[in-house]
């Protein structure tokens, strides 16, 4: 009861005009970078964060977050209306969504999709809303050796549960991890890693990072099949936006397991995009009508809408609870946390009452804002489609070179982004995935702190992450999950070799 | 054309050789034990030495041809690889131009050389939107966000 009273206080923090206006500039701006080729929910964010410096925190967060979920609706827009993914997690809506869309029924799938990704949400912050401050609280008896106990088993079950090729996600993560050594180590005060490179003393800035991985190198991916917006009528039918939503409860159990899926896999660190596409393919194997998947079914939508959503958001619980974020997008907002100068981790829940429960609360009122504009402003984002790609990809290139540079005035952050752009290219041509590799440039300092803190404590010896229950299992935990690729391999050799399904090689043209 | 494999191949080389200079670098500050605890150099050591093993792995994967979907011979085609360099060579060549021309300049030029010269948009046309783009640019970042990019040698040889 005490949440309840907590997230009541938030309300009364949320719901100021000043921050309804915030929510609805954010999720009109996130929309626009998630209908966007080339730009998204992770540049998006790090486009906005050196423009809430000047803010108050929470007002910052709600809108950013804001943001996020106005992305996320903004993706689904083109997966369905032109079948073109604006992000990668809606890749999995376009299977279902634009043949029904194809077939005169664009409402019908805009709305299932937006009623379904609304419920998605709606399970994840209440998820928050009960399990944050629950799970906070036991982080914080944790100390050094727990800490790094659950930043290895986040970054162990990117590679057991991310779905891109094992040793690969174990090289975008070490990758991650030598970026955030360069420049000055925050224990010895020694310069690490500069090449002889004088100005990285600074380090590299994760926002520079993402802008080229998910910008330029987005970009890249884009620009070499040249697309043509065939777009179906955008034209919003009101009476059978309520219709449709009112046949939502009949897939009910479509809804929860989609949104229990999407809210582990959001948990977890696998990311909404590994989320949609697991409760689509579920989905299609436990659905009675799973052989009509493809051809603009009902429950093809709401599956991987409802778990893209509901992973978004619940990537939040461990970002606010322990300091580790669940998804790509969830990593940026938190480098921003720590720019503000508040510390994610379990003391938000004692130190920032106003911030966190402000968040929680702006997450349900922010959905409906993002529900609402997102339907008002189909038309007219549908319309930005129309103009040709050779317009919007100079001047995409030109945001990105400018929110590199404003980082900190660095004309080599620029160079850098550029750099970033070529590796996030490769990266996402080759299947190696991005997410990790960004996570791990933004939390591989703490990671390191918390391994060397606990080789402090224990004078060197490994003994310590075996100490007690708690940090055992959460090791023993993490390598179970490093170990389940070779384990599932070694289990389909034993078996009989079966032809793979056709699933799992669409699912990797995406996984990022 | 470019190969798949050859593309692979490429990226564990990079990789592969990001992992060696991690590893040479890392030495520098030492590895292992001292009376001030695990020594600087340790955690980015142990990193590079799983991108360089990790690499090989790749590089071994990335020769051995495996018979799947997923795994199509050609990566890019003459006609991609085309209109990669006809996105990619502009924006290194505007982000080459910033140190002199300065953002305003070179970012207009930018946008007015990409629309008119493969004759996308008329020369008028261009000419406006690299202006707005300029202007637009000046306007938020310098005037709302009071935001200083950079103005170029040229500029300030010319004493703005």
């Amino acid at each position: 009861m005490e949440n309840l009273q907590e997230l009541l206080h938030g309300f009364t923090i949320a719901v100021t005009v000043p921050h309804l206006l915030l929510m609805a500039v954010g999720v009109l701006l996130g929309i626009l970078v998630g209908v966007l080729p080339g730009l998204g929910a992770p540049n998006g964010v790090s486009l906005l964060l050196p423009l809430t410096f000047g803010m108050q925190p929470v007002s910052a967060i709600i809108l950013l977050s804001s943001m996020y979920w106005g992305a996320l609706f903004g993706g689904s827009v083109t997966s369905i209306l032109f079948n073109i993914p604006g992000e990668p997690s809606s890749v999995a809506t376009t299977f279902d969504g634009y043949p029904m869309a194809r077939d005169g029924r664009p409402t019908t799938a805009l709305a299932t999709a937006f009623g379904s990704a609304a419920f998605g949400a709606l399970i994840g912050v209440i998820l928050i809303t009960f399990l944050a401050s629950w799970v906070a609280q036991v982080a914080l008896a944790f100390g050094p050796p727990e800490y790094f106990a659950v930043y290895f088993l986040a970054f162990a079950s990117f590679v057991g549960m991310g779905g891109a090729a094992p040793i690969k996600t174990v090289v975008a993560l070490a990758i991650g991890f030598a970026i955030a050594a360069i420049g000055i180590d925050t224990v010895s005060g020694s310069v690490r890693l500069t090449m002889g490179v004088d100005e990285l003393v600074k380090g590299v800035s994760f926002v520079v990072a993402v802008m080229g991985l998910f910008g330029i190198g987005e970009l890249l991916v884009a620009v070499e099949e040249e697309f043509h917006a065939r777009a179906v009528s955008s034209k919003i039918d009101w009476r059978e936006v309520f219709r449709a939503v009112g046949r939502l409860p009949r897939h009910s159990v479509a809804l929860l397991r989609s949104a229990a899926i999407g809210c582990w896999m959001g948990i977890t660190p696998g990311g909404p995009t590994a989320a949609s596409f697991m409760s689509y393919g579920i989905a299609r194997r436990f659905s009675r009508r799973g052989r009509h998947f493809g051809t603009g079914e009902v429950e093809g939508i709401i599956s991987p809408e409802t778990a893209d959503h509901a992973a978004g958001t619940s990537a939040l619980l461990p970002m606010l609870s322990l300091g580790i974020p669940g998804s790509a997008t969830a990593a940026v907002m938190m480098g921003g946390l720590m720019i503000w100068g508040l510390n994610p981790g379990p003391m938000l829940f004692v130190d920032q009452k106003d911030f966190v429960w402000g968040l929680i609360a702006s997450m349900y009122v922010g959905n409906i804002v993002a529900v609402a504009l997102v339907l008002l402003t189909v038309p007219v984002f549908a319309a930005l489609m129309r103009i040709p790609f050779v317009v919007i990809a100079p001047l995409i290139v030109i945001i990105c070179v400018v929110g590199a540079y404003s980082v900190s005035n660095s004309y080599l952050d620029v160079v850098m982004m550029l750099g970033f752009g070529i590796v996030g290219y490769l990266f996402k041509k080759l299947f190696y995935p991005l997410a990790p590799l960004v996570l791990a440039i933004v939390i591989g300092d703490k990671a390191e702190d918390a391994f060397r803190q606990s080789m402090l404590l224990s004078k060197g010896s490994l003994g310590i992450f075996f100490a007690n229950k708690l940090v055992t299992c959460l090791i023993v935990g993490g390598i179970a999950l490093l170990l389940l690729p070779l384990a599932l391999q070694l289990a389909r050799l034993l078996r009989k070799p079966a032809p793979s399904t056709d699933g799992t090689a669409v699912q990797e043209k995406v996984i990022i | 054309m470019i190969s798949r494999r050859a593309l692979e191949l490429a990226t564990t080389i990079l990789t592969g050789s990001f992992g060696v200079a991690v590893v040479v670098s890392s030495l520098d500050n030492g590895i292992g034990w001292s009376s001030a605890g695990v020594d600087a150099g340790t955690f980015p050591f142990l990193t590079g030495i799983i991108i360089v093993l990790g690499s090989l792995y790749n590089l071994v994967r990335g020769l051995r041809p495996v018979a799947s979907l997923a795994n199509v011979p050609i990566a890019i085609t003459p006609l991609e690889l085309r209109r990669l360099a006809g996105l990619f060579l502009p924006a290194a060549i505007f982000v080459a131009a910033i140190p002199l021309l300065g953002m305003y300049l070179a970012s207009a030029g930018y946008v007015f050389a990409v629309l008119a010269i493969p004759r996308h948009q008329s020369v008028p046309r261009a000419l406006a939107m690299a202006a707005a783009t300029a202007l637009a640019l000046y306007v938020v970042f310098e005037r709302m966000f009071q935001v200083s990019l950079p103005h170029g040698a040229l500029a300030s040889a010319l004493g703005f």
